[in-house]
């Protein structure tokens, strides 16, 4: 078990030094971050002066090899716009995101757990199909097409939420982030739900869920302890796999809603040519893709009583 | 979805009932009601205009600021709050006459236009207590002068006597500025320069502590100590800025706010309709409908303003490269472009402009001879001049920057050119290599591109755009390359020239070569429209500065939180989850 | 498809529905162009109120209204159909492709090969889709179309790759392929003849949902300003344009929209259609 988890990190740490090394010599062929940041008036000298107050001048190999000690040291550099470390600015930005996200996933869990069981144990009446069909229509919309509707609608028509932006102190943050993370969350609570009925309907008919039923456990008990825990597996693999989902998906739902966090932070370095912030992201990005894949398995080798046993054995 | 059984067809048909009330509610949703609406919060004391102290004022900008050192951030974002932190010793009025600011009166000027003394008033203190002597004034130009900082002030300085040495660092000093006594200082100039006071007022030219400005220019830049009227309290990076009222201010009485938020980066899209809903107390970077909306909305009208901004916008026609080094195609160009549509287009966001020189400035000249317009017929005959009467082989590539806005204005010229069988093909880039490419000599053949004003005066457009010392290998200003003796000799001249009346006729005969000339096909200025709440008061459009909030008071210093719940003007309290609390 | 998953596929509702609408879109996307009553790039004059500029709504002209540039909503949306459509189809051909080849020669001829596909795969994986499109699609600036299509499928093809691996595993050690190779039949001919046919069922499945991905993923790239160079539109650039006006005209944004999640909502029950008939769990 031991030794699977190093290999599985070794790996992990060789797929993030490939995906880095990669964007590294890509993003350099983008064009000048100097004059990207310093703007439209400003002087070609000034402009010198930046690049080589950066090391931008240097060759790009001796930037490369420059940059992977910084990161083995975790110093990942500083932002080309403002001078602040790469690590700073992504440690400030990533509260935010993480709140949007982990919103976003509670939203999912409630919403897609809780009708996906409602759906199953009301299995073939109009409740189920009326729940089942929304879940395949919350499928086909992505953030952008939502986003604006919520934002257009329910923000600005009704005034039920602020429209965009981030908020001044913790619960108007939490009051902010709302409508976006509802953007977020419904493809994953329409795909959660739908999960979800289709386990707990197989579980309902499982022997064991019968013998409970028989041994005159009451039916909330039954759904509840018996049914839904152990449908909850292939869920928790998914959660672990759509981490990564949140991020990327982050981007654009934090576009429309004026959130300051790591996507919009992406959309921003992208537009400044802010060399090692794109890096940085990336590999925070990657790093979230890892974490989730391994999550994933582990979730699965520890729920599954079917590989604990085999393990055991 | 599997198939459902026969037994489960009345279910379908509940469901699918269902499911299409909810399609139907949200589609009444987005169908009634109008979403614009009127100012929702009014001032609590009508008329009265006794300024009232205390409040928050909420403002924004649409991108991020980098910084407050102010003999570096030239930009318009940190303008706005240089402005707040830092005073010159000139400044300008809303008639943009030049007033005394931290100096007690205009300059003394010597006979031959080349000395300036200046006296200071007594008494002006820094963020950190110090008193401002001349001796800050000069010790802040100078580094701003200094060759290591790479300011773009410094061109501005140009003639100030001893500057050669200075930047070669022959001297420590700049010889040109000279401590007189505690609170005089003079300046001697190498020859007369009539921009010389427009450049003491501008930003570059602030007064620092020098013990609060070492050599750490990330520190200095996130830590600015001046001598405005609100200090930085607090800056979240890339969210908002909070300016604090200066208790020290030389001012008594001002300023009036307590605390100033200067949220960033909000995007142009969700701007108004954030103001609308109480977050800002200003808002001037919207979209263009949103413009066109408070140009026509009655309730707003007392608190909006329009205005000409003054910055130059055109199809910049590299005269260096085929085709437009043929002064017909240049020509056909400037007179095929329908500008009455641009403007249209952008929701009449847009003054159309047909000369080298925005209106207001001196030597603009509304019925300009030869003033570039929408004239099919001419500019057919400008391409029959040129040898094409039927358009040109081979298309031509316009380059613009990206974002929804240059992709607009590239179709449009695309649509024009083809009228007289010019096919454009667009080339949207991204910022830096649109920067780095087009001011290179002989890679773009039509550019879109823009120039605001440094100063209000001619020669920042003229100098920078079409001297032919602009023209260079790199990082070329003149875009068009335009190089024209005649033209440099008048410019020259003119920016020498102290008798008004002889100035204007000179740079009004300059517009009328550039104009002739075509190396741009002058487009438009911007129109600004800015609104602000009905308790903002005593604000209005400055001339020089973009939003100056300076003397700004309040009539309605109330918490913002209870305002943002207010519901929408019309739909029932019942209906707010909050129960519509004020 | 054999005659009892055809009737499978027919009897659920879901599915035939799902094929509708997804002819009704691919036939927009063959001759929508054709039914567009008016030049989608052309600006119109009348288009936009004489006074505020703003862009008409529905009428007798413009069927569906205007853009803000005066360009008529209807045709835009029929030939950004085609676009976009073009596009996606362009995507998923290549993802299908390239996965089908990969996991193949993966599955097939294991050992090296094998270890090598899956490596690549693994990491292809750890990158983040939409960031990754970004910065590429930056440093090719204004793509054509060909260039996009490769951007999107490059990055779509490996879970195909690995579920196509898994399976010619699976066929390789079967008694049929067995004999072939004892008779002496070439590699490529087993291929070919004996596993391809295996392995096709399953790439059609994940096909059908990858264009909705494909859809919604050039969507997502336009809609953030990238994608292909104007003034040729698809629904993902018509969304970035429809924002400026979301207050005033949100139609704009909506129509689009609307035809986005149409195609994805079709592409998706099909493929669920399919996959229910070709392999039914009882």
């Amino acid at each position: 078990m031991i030794e699977l988890l190093i290999k599985r990190a070794a790996w992990a740490v060789l797929v993030l030094f490939v995906v880095v090394s990669s964007v590294f010599f890509l993003a350099n062929y983008i064009g000048d971050p100097a004059s990207a940041i310093l703007g439209a008036q400003a002087t070609p000298a000034q402009r010198e002066q930046y690049r080589r107050a950066h090391g931008l001048d240097r060759p790009l190999s001796e930037q490369y090899v420059k940059y992977l000690i910084g990161v083995a040291h975790g110093d990942l550099g500083k932002s080309l716009k403002d001078d602040q470390p790469v690590v700073e600015v992504l440690l400030q930005r990533l509260p935010r995101t993480a709140l949007l996200g982990s919103m976003a996933l509670f939203f999912e869990l409630c919403i897609g757990l809780g009708f996906g069981i409602f759906a199953a144990v009301r299995r073939n009446t109009w409740v189920d199909t009326t729940v089942m069909s929304a879940a395949f229509v919350g499928v086909c919309l992505p953030s952008f097409v939502t986003g604006p509707f919520f934002l257009r609608e329910i923000a600005f028509r009704l005034g039920w939420f602020p429209v965009g932006g981030y908020g001044r102190d913790a619960l108007d943050h939490v009051y902010h982030a709302v409508l976006p993370a509802l953007t977020l969350a419904i493809i994953g609570a329409a795909t959660y739900a739908r999960v979800m009925r289709s386990e707990m309907i197989e579980m309902l008919r499982a022997d064991f869920v019968r013998t409970a039923r028989a041994k005159g456990a009451t039916a909330t008990a039954v759904v509840l302890r018996h049914a839904a825990r152990n449908a909850l597996l292939p869920i928790v693999t998914m959660l672990g796999l759509s981490l990564p989902l949140i991020v990327t998906g982050a981007i654009i739902t934090e576009k429309i809603y004026d959130w300051p966090g790591v996507g919009r932070l992406a959309i921003e370095s992208i537009d400044a040519l802010d060399l090692p912030m794109i890096l940085g992201i990336v590999l925070l990005a990657s790093m979230t893709v890892q974490v989730g894949n391994f999550l994933a398995d582990i979730s699965v080798a520890a729920l599954d009583p079917r590989i604990r046993a085999n393990a055991k054995s | 979805m599997r198939s459902i059984r026969r037994s489960d067809a009345r279910g379908v048909a509940l469901a699918m009932r269902v499911l299409c009330a909810c399609a139907c509610a949200a589609l009444a949703l987005i169908g009634c009601g109008d979403p614009r609406s009127g100012p929702r919060w009014q001032g609590a004391h009508g008329a009265d205009e006794t300024p009232r102290r205390g409040g928050t004022f909420v403002f924004h900008h649409e991108s991020d600021v980098r910084g407050f050192d102010p003999a570096v951030s030239f930009d318009e974002l940190s303008t706005m709050g240089i402005r707040l932190l830092f005073d010159c010793l000139l400044d300008y009025d809303y008639e943009m006459n030049l007033v005394p600011s931290l100096a007690e009166a205009l300059p003394d000027v010597s006979e031959d236009g080349k000395t300036f003394t200046f006296h200071l008033r007594h008494g002006v203190r820094f963020h950190n207590g110090r008193e401002l002597t001349a001796d800050d004034v000069r010790w802040s130009l100078e580094r701003m002068l200094n060759p290591d900082l790479a300011s773009p002030g410094v061109e501005y300085f140009a003639r100030l006597d001893g500057m050669a040495d200075f930047a070669a660092k022959r001297t420590a000093h700049v010889r040109g500025i000279v401590v007189v006594d505690r609170y005089t200082v003079r300046f001697t100039l190498t020859q007369p320069d009539q921009t010389f006071l427009n450049a003491i007022a501008m930003p570059f030219a602030a007064p620092v502590p020098r013990e609060n400005y070492g050599p750490d220019d990330e520190e200095v830049s996130r830590h600015p100590v001046g001598t405005g009227p609100f200090t930085l309290e607090d800056w979240e990076p890339g969210i908002r800025v909070t300016f604090r009222r200066n208790p020290r201010y030389w001012q008594p009485g001002k300023p009036y706010v307590d605390q100033m938020l200067f949220e960033l980066n909000l995007q142009r899209e969700t701007a108004f309709m954030r103001f609308i809903a109480g977050d800002l107390d200003h808002v001037h970077r919207h979209t263009p409908a949103d413009r066109m909306f408070l140009a026509q909305s009655r309730a707003w009208a007392p608190y909006r303003e329009e205005h000409i901004k003054a910055d130059l916008w055109g199809l910049e026609l590299n005269t260096g490269m085929e085709p437009f080094s043929n002064v017909h195609l240049r020509r056909a160009v400037a007179f095929v472009v329908d500008r009455e549509r641009w403007s249209l287009a952008r929701n009449r966001a847009l003054a159309p402009l047909g000369q080298a020189l925005p209106i207001g400035f001196a030597g603009y000249d509304a019925h300009l001879p030869g003033s570039q317009t929408r004239d099919l017929a001419r500019a057919r005959e400008e391409m029959r001049l040129a040898g094409h009467p039927d358009g040109l082989a081979d298309p031509v590539t316009l380059w613009i920057g990206e974002g929804a806005t240059g992709k607009m204005y590239g179709e449009l010229a695309q649509a024009n050119l083809a009228e007289i069988g010019i096919r454009v093909e667009l080339k949207p880039v991204s910022f830096p290599i649109y920067l780095r490419e087009t001011g290179k000599p002989r890679t773009a053949q039509m550019v879109f591109g823009g120039w605001n004003q440094d100063f209000p005066d001619p020669a920042t457009f003229f100098d920078p755009l079409f001297h032919s010392r602009s023209a260079k290998d790199t990082d070329s200003s003149n875009r068009s390359f335009y190089k024209n003796p005649e033209l440099d000799a008048l410019l020259d001249q003119a920016r020498a020239e102290r008798d008004r009346t002889r100035r204007t006729a000179l740079y009004r005969e300059a517009n009328q070569i550039v104009t002739r000339d075509a190396p741009w096909a002058f487009l438009f200025s911007n129109i600004m429209v800015e609104a602000w709440q009905p308790y903002v008061r005593n604000y209005r459009v400055h001339p020089v500065w973009s939003n100056a909030f300076r003397d700004v008071w309040l009539d309605l210093p109330r918490r913002r939180i209870a305002q943002r719940y207010a519901p929408h003007a019309g739909t029932p309290a019942a209906l707010m989850p909050f129960g519509g609390a004020r | 498809m054999d005659l009892r998953a055809w009737r499978r596929f027919r009897k659920n509702k879901g599915a035939v529905a799902g094929a509708v609408l997804v002819g009704f879109v691919v036939l927009i996307a063959l001759f929508g162009p054709l039914l567009a009553p008016l030049p989608p790039n052309e600006q119109f004059a009348d288009a936009l109120d004489r006074v505020t500029g703003l862009p008409v709504g529905a009428g007798a002209k413009f069927l569906l209204g205007a853009d803000q540039l005066g360009r008529d909503e209807l045709s835009r949306i029929l030939h950004g159909g085609q676009t976009s459509l073009a596009v996606a189809l362009g995507a998923t051909a290549l993802a299908i492709c390239t996965g089908l080849l990969v996991g193949l020669l993966a599955g097939y001829l294991g050992g090296p090969a094998d270890t090598l596909s899956m490596r690549s795969i693994d990491i292809l994986l750890s990158l983040p889709f939409l960031l990754v499109a970004i910065v590429v699609n930056r440093v090719i600036d204004s793509p054509s179309l060909f260039v996009l299509c490769g951007l999107l499928g490059g990055l779509s093809w490996m879970t195909l790759a690995r579920i196509t691996r898994a399976k010619t595993m699976q066929v390789r050690e079967l008694e049929f392929v067995q004999a072939a190779r004892a008779m002496g039949m070439s590699q490529t001919r087993i291929v070919l003849r004996h596993v391809l046919p295996n392995v096709v069922q399953p790439a059609i499945i994940i096909g059908t949902t990858l264009v909705a991905q494909m859809i919604v993923a050039e969507s997502a790239m336009s809609f953030l300003g990238l994608g292909v160079r104007p003034p040729a539109a698809t629904w993902g650039t018509m969304l970035s344009d429809g924002v400026t006006m979301l207050s005033y005209k949100p139609m704009l944004m909506y129509l689009p929209s609307t035809m986005i999640a149409l195609t994805v909502f079709g592409f998706n029950l099909l493929g669920e259609g399919l996959r229910d008939a070709l392999d039914p769990k009882v």
